[in-house]
């Protein structure tokens, strides 16, 4: 009964008309972000968290889930006309979108993606809502032990679980901890690998490797491709923005399993958006009575895959909201920001602050239904963002992001670090290391030596309270699994016989 | 080629890792880890990260032979990235003595100029505006400080 009255009350935070503005900002720059290519979730998020400081945290916050799940819904739009998804977890939008936008039908595409979209993210905040209380009961009941086992179940499962190949997971993963250990020690007081940098002190700051990894590494790989000439012209909208029956009828079955799909994946940590959209695609085509028309611009291939991608991003924040852990590198920002703000996510904000909570989940409601009118009816509008030339826009990131970054200390090693962190996540890319693990250990990496440190302390050194739980003995047989998954698959694929490709 | 490049640089991280830890003094009251047990789980970590690396490139040098061949390759398009890095670098150094508003504003001119060649008019008003519109909108209106350098307002 008294969940009933906060998420009530969340509806009256959310309906604020200064809660309303942000989340229609957030909403509207998620979807900038979405189509631009260079720039994303994660690092529009980062750069934002210097500029809001001293905003109302409900405000700030409600702003950057808007662009988080914003983004989703514009970088279909990329996906459709230039077949290159503006944001990772459109890259199966791009093969069937594309060839509809080649057909003539680039208008329906864009249609059942923002129609989709919004069924399938109204979809996952009613499932955050659903399963937020009964986790956070849970999550009551978690000491530094349990929390430190968890931290290790989501990054073995980011790790293994992202990217080509498990080893660089797990190397992108202890080189994100080791960044995180740079600094003072908030126990001995002792400093760590500071190399007499006195800004190194307070440690590397995530939101300059959260820019340098995401937004200038791809300004280096923009403008690479811009040189080469290998950058894509975007398409003219042909054809009306409305579905036919017939269409409509083909894309209902896969938006709803696309829907509830993308949400179970979103709350396990690791697989997120990509893999959510890749495995509505294969059930759609399995399910397909014409599974040939996939790949030559199937609708079910792109209402599937939108939808599943959209519900993730509610299901992502079960976890981080319940639990106080990411299961990725959005998330994972997310996290930082709201630390930043002095709100530490988990089963106690629910009971200390419930307003901030359900303000912030109720406004997705309304976010979703914003994002149809932006991506409906004023889609011509963001597709103009396509023609900026690159040889312009790239620049500009690489400016905003110093403006960002030099606002947090004014000083210039964070621009530099900007950079360095650039040259690496370019390099990572051409030689398939992933960073979305980084990016979620170097957040978690402070509050995970801490918590190791305290069950130590707790149990007098002795490592049995890792194992001495319910809880941690689960998590624990989770993160084996996890690493072990991998090498599990191929095997059960080889076995079945009937191996997907995809 | 490119993984087993990787798989030493891991090697000599944990290595340079490993030392610098044991660098960190510590003194070892009420904290029975210490500021050091925790990084050096860590390094044994990269040291398993290597394993499972040496795992893979053995395991893909018995299925093929050639496909590692075209990673690491240097290509003339690498120039570029090398070059804009070197131009951000430029920028970076040059952004506290000449200030927000001029060290942008030559680090943005030289970008547009090269990669939207031809279009003089719309590369200089793009720069222009956005550098003061910027500049503007973060120090005056957002209270955001940004280097003012040798320009005095």
């Amino acid at each position: 009964m008294e969940t009933l009255t906060h998420i009530l009350n969340g509806f009256a935070v959310s309906m604020q008309p200064i809660n309303l503005w942000y989340t229609f900002l957030g909403v509207f720059m998620g979807t900038i972000i979405g189509v631009l290519p260079g720039i994303g979730p994660s690092a529009g998020i980062a750069l934002l968290i210097p500029i809001t400081y001293g905003m109302n945290p409900t405000s700030a916050l409600i702003m950057m889930a808007g662009i988080y799940y914003g983004a989703k819904y514009g970088g279909s739009t990329t996906a459709i006309l230039i077949r290159t998804p503006g944001e990772a977890a459109s890259v199966m939008t791009s093969i069937d979108g594309y060839e509809m936008a080649k057909k003539g039908r680039a208008g329906a595409a864009l249609a059942v993606s923002a129609i989709g979209s919004f069924i399938a993210g109204t979809i996952g905040v009613i499932g955050l809502t659903l399963f937020a209380i009964p986790l956070t009961s849970i999550a009551l009941k978690f000491g530094p032990a349990e929390y430190f086992t968890l931290m290790l179940f989501a990054m073995t499962a980011v790790s293994t679980l992202t990217g080509k190949s498990p080893a660089k997971g797990v190397l992108a993963t202890i080189i994100g901890l080791m960044i995180a250990t740079i600094g003072i020690d908030l126990q001995s007081g002792q400093a760590r690998y500071t190399m007499g940098i006195p800004e190194f002190q307070d440690g590397v700051g995530f939101v300059v490797v959260v820019v340098g990894l995401f937004a200038m590494a791809e300004v280096l790989r923009g403008l690479e491709g811009l040189y080469s000439g290998t950058s894509a012209k975007a398409m003219k909208i042909s054809g009306k923005l409305w579905l036919t029956r017939e269409e409509w009828k083909r894309s209902i079955g896969p938006i709803w399993r696309g829907g509830i799909i993308g949400f179970v994946i979103g709350v396990l940590p690791g697989a997120g958006g990509t893999i959510a959209s890749i495995m509505s695609y294969t059930t759609e085509k399995r399910l397909s009575k014409h599974p040939e028309e996939f790949g030559q611009g199937a609708i079910e291939g792109v209402a599937g895959p939108e939808a599943a991608n959209n519900s993730d991003t509610a299901g992502a924040l079960v976890p981080l909201l319940t639990l106080g852990i990411p299961g990725g590198g959005a998330t994972a920002v997310m996290l930082g920001a709201f630390i930043m703000y002095g709100v530490q996510p988990g089963p106690l904000l629910f009971q200390n602050n419930p307003g901030l909570v359900w303000g912030l989940i109720n406004s997705m409601y309304i976010g979703n239904v914003m994002l149809l009118i932006l991506n409906l009816p004023l889609i011509g509008l963001f597709v103009r963002l396509l023609y900026i030339p690159q040889g312009i826009l790239y620049p500009l990131i690489v400016a905003i992001s110093a403006i960002g970054a030099y606002a947090i200390n004014g000083s210039v090693v964070d621009l530099w670090l900007i950079l360095m962190f650039g040259v690496i996540g370019y390099v990572f890319d051409k030689v398939d290391i992933p960073v979305a693990p980084l990016v979620l250990s170097l957040v978690l990496g402070g509050i995970m030596e801490q918590s190791f440190r305290q069950a130590m302390t707790i149990s007098g050194g002795d490592l049995k309270i890792f194992y001495g739980s319910a809880i941690t003995v689960i998590l624990l047989v989770m993160s084996v699994i996890s690493v072990l998954l991998p090498f599990i698959i191929p095997k059960l694929r080889a076995l079945g016989g009937s191996g997907d490709p995809s | 080629m490119a993984d087993r490049i990787i798989f030493v640089c891991t090697l000599l991280l944990a290595g340079v890792y490993f030392w610098a830890t044991a660098q960190i003094p510590s003194l070892e009251l009420g904290d029975p880890l210490g500021p050091k047990a925790f990084p050096r789980m860590l390094g044994v970590g990269l040291l398993i990260a290597a394993a499972m690396l040496l795992a893979e490139i053995l395991r893909d040098r018995k299925k093929a032979k050639v496909a590692d061949a075209g990673v690491m390759k240097w290509e003339r398009q690498h120039w570029i990235v090398v070059a804009v890095a070197a131009w951000t670098a430029l920028y970076i150094a040059l952004f506290e003595p000449l200030g927000y508003m001029l060290a942008t504003l030559i680090f943005l001119a030289g970008l547009t100029g090269y990669f939207n060649r031809g279009r003089h008019l719309m590369n200089v008003l793009t720069c222009v505006l956005f550098v003061v519109i910027s500049y503007v909108a973060f120090t005056k209106l957002l209270g955001v400080n940004l280097a003012r350098g040798i320009i005095p307002f």
